[in-house]
């Protein structure tokens, strides 16, 4: 069974804790990674840009347009995604338990349901 | 493309048996493993063109065997010990099958590999994958392809269940007593989720790998060869052909389920329900009676049935009834549920579920809910069979069953009236 695993935050955040700090935890998420993409377990994990980034797209008469955006109501916005593929609810609930911060911030662990298969 | 269909379903069919002596001879299930996935790979490249060996089964432990010497050779300063070992053995006594050869060694070598892959310090999901690898003779990025994750990630759940085999010292064998029919029970658990998982996810037609459901019954078979007298094996294989000849009536054009009680029995595929029903049939009475077995029985009743209301249900109540002595569990008691309100009506059938529902993790799971709602739904108390139709998609785990259970809420919340 797939997992989706979200993490939130925000510039303000993330400024609050000291540069010197950064390099440990980041390793401390490095660790995690890697203790579960050995089990095979993590799928794939992605950390996203700043929200200034973001883009919102839309087909307007066959032609893409591109505006700023999205303008998020919420404090926080979603941070990093992670891809998990494990052996029961309660497994992925222990790994989301395990994040680095999962003792600061709660983790968001939403069921997958749906694949798309690749055709051969 | 027939040759190719031809090569392919020759290697897989020799692929436990030349693992099996390898293993046997050398121990180091992990090296062995890729050893002979590299010899199966090179005979995929090789026989389609040039031509089947006159002995393919030899071929492949030579093959095999040297690149096993080449592995052992790399790592010689640090395990001379088994090189010293591998060089010594004389090919003849891999080789040596004379026209009266040993089909008993084959036989246990095969076994003792799929006991191994069934290992109980291995996690499912590493049992599964090692199985299909080492006695199915599956590629990786085939086993990945047919659980939707990336190839790497499967690659790593392989060399991990590996690892953990030799970690553990498992000696190459068959263990006997009761250990020995634990192990079977566990085999046997092992392919009813290969076969569930490709009954319950059946992608499109896929080239490159073959569906997870004819893959186990495929195995299920070979391993009936081998254990002809286990009437759990019998009781297993029968219960595969029982409910995968519903498959093409299952699903319909658009992905959509189709209910046993709407399905085209015509479309039913009558030769593995015939077989199926032999198999059971002659099961049976040998005993002991396991799960599997009373599982293939009552499947046969409904795919002997010429529809929902000619069923056979006290028989069908009959048979749950064993069930649940035999393995008791919540879904058994769900299905139960189900034929009580057939021979005795939906009150009855609701009584029981209430039992159910004093367990928190039953309490909230879809089955739980659908089920009630379908019972509610022939008590005649359509808005409660709506919300609990409702209720129950919310929580389905599978996107089919989920459209499936809103649309029947929809039907009975919508007109009121007929279907």
């Amino acid at each position: 069974m797939k997992y989706l695993m979200l993490t939130y935050g925000n510039q303000a955040k993330w400024d609050s804790l000291p540069a010197e700090s950064w390099p440990e935890a980041i390793a401390k998420q490095e660790a995690f990674n890697a203790k579960y993409r050995e089990t095979g377990e993590l799928l794939g994990a992605y950390g996203l840009a700043d929200a200034v980034n973001a883009r919102l797209v839309r087909r307007s008469e066959g032609v893409p347009v591109v505006t700023d955006g999205p303008y998020l109501e919420t404090k926080e916005y979603l941070a990093t995604f992670y891809l998990l593929d494990c052996e029961s609810e309660e497994r992925a609930q222990q790994i989301a338990a395990d994040m680095p911060w999962a003792d600061v911030e709660p983790v968001e662990l939403w069921p997958i349901l749906h694949e798309s298969a690749a055709e051969a | 493309m027939s040759v190719d269909r031809h090569v392919e379903d020759l290697l897989r069919e020799l692929a436990p048996q030349v693992l099996g002596a390898l293993v046997r001879r050398y121990g180091r299930f992990d090296s062995c493993e890729d050893a002979v996935q590299e010899a199966l790979l090179q005979a995929a490249l090789a026989w389609p063109a040039g031509g089947l060996p006159e002995n393919p089964r030899g071929w492949l432990v030579t093959v095999a065997s040297r690149r096993l010497m080449d592995q052992l050779r790399s790592e010689q300063a640090r395990q001379r010990r088994e090189y010293q070992m591998a060089v010594a053995t004389p090919e003849a006594e891999l080789l040596g099958r004379a026209a009266d050869a040993d089909a008993a060694t084959d036989r246990d070598d095969s076994l003792a590999l799929l006991f191994m892959c069934c290992h109980p310090a291995l996690s499912e999901p590493s049992q599964t994958a090692l199985t299909l690898r080492a006695v199915g003779g599956l590629t990786t990025a085939q086993i990945a392809a047919a659980f939707l994750v990336p190839e790497a990630t499967m690659a790593q759940r392989i060399s991990r269940a590996k690892q953990s085999i030799r970690a553990s010292g498992v000696p190459f064998g068959r263990p006997d007593g009761a250990e020995g029919a634990e192990r079977l029970r566990a085999v046997l658990h092992v392919l009813y989720l290969i076969f569930n998982e490709g009954y319950t996810t059946s992608a499109g037609p896929d080239l490159t790998a073959p569906g997870l459901s004819d893959e186990a019954i495929r195995l299920t078979r070979w391993l009936r060869r081998l254990l002809p007298d286990d009437t759990e094996v019998a009781g297993l294989l029968a219960l595969m052909l029982l409910t995968d000849a519903r498959r093409a009536a299952r699903t319909r054009p658009d992905g959509s389920l189709v209910p046993l009680a709407e399905q085209d029995r015509g479309a039913w595929d009558r030769r593995r329900i015939a077989e199926g029903v032999a198999l059971i049939t002659e099961a049976l009475p040998h005993g002991p009676v396991g799960p599997y077995q009373v599982q293939a029985a009552i499947a046969a009743v409904h795919d002997e049935a010429p529809d929902l209301d000619d069923t056979d249900w006290p028989q069908i109540l009959a048979l749950y009834d064993l069930l649940e002595t035999v393995a008791p569990n919540p879904m058994v008691t769900l299905n139960r549920a189900v034929a009580v309100a057939m021979v005795h009506g939906p009150a009855a059938a609701l009584e029981l579920l209430a039992t159910l529902e004093t367990d928190s993790r039953m309490a909230r799971h879809h089955r739980l809910l659908a089920t009630r709602a379908h019972l509610l739904e022939l008590a005649g108390d359509r808005a409660a069979a709506a919300t609990g139709y409702r209720e129950a998609s919310l929580r389905a785990t599978s996107l089919p069953e989920r459209r499936y259970l809103s649309d029947r809420a929809g039907r009975l919340a919508g007109d009121g009236g007929g279907r």
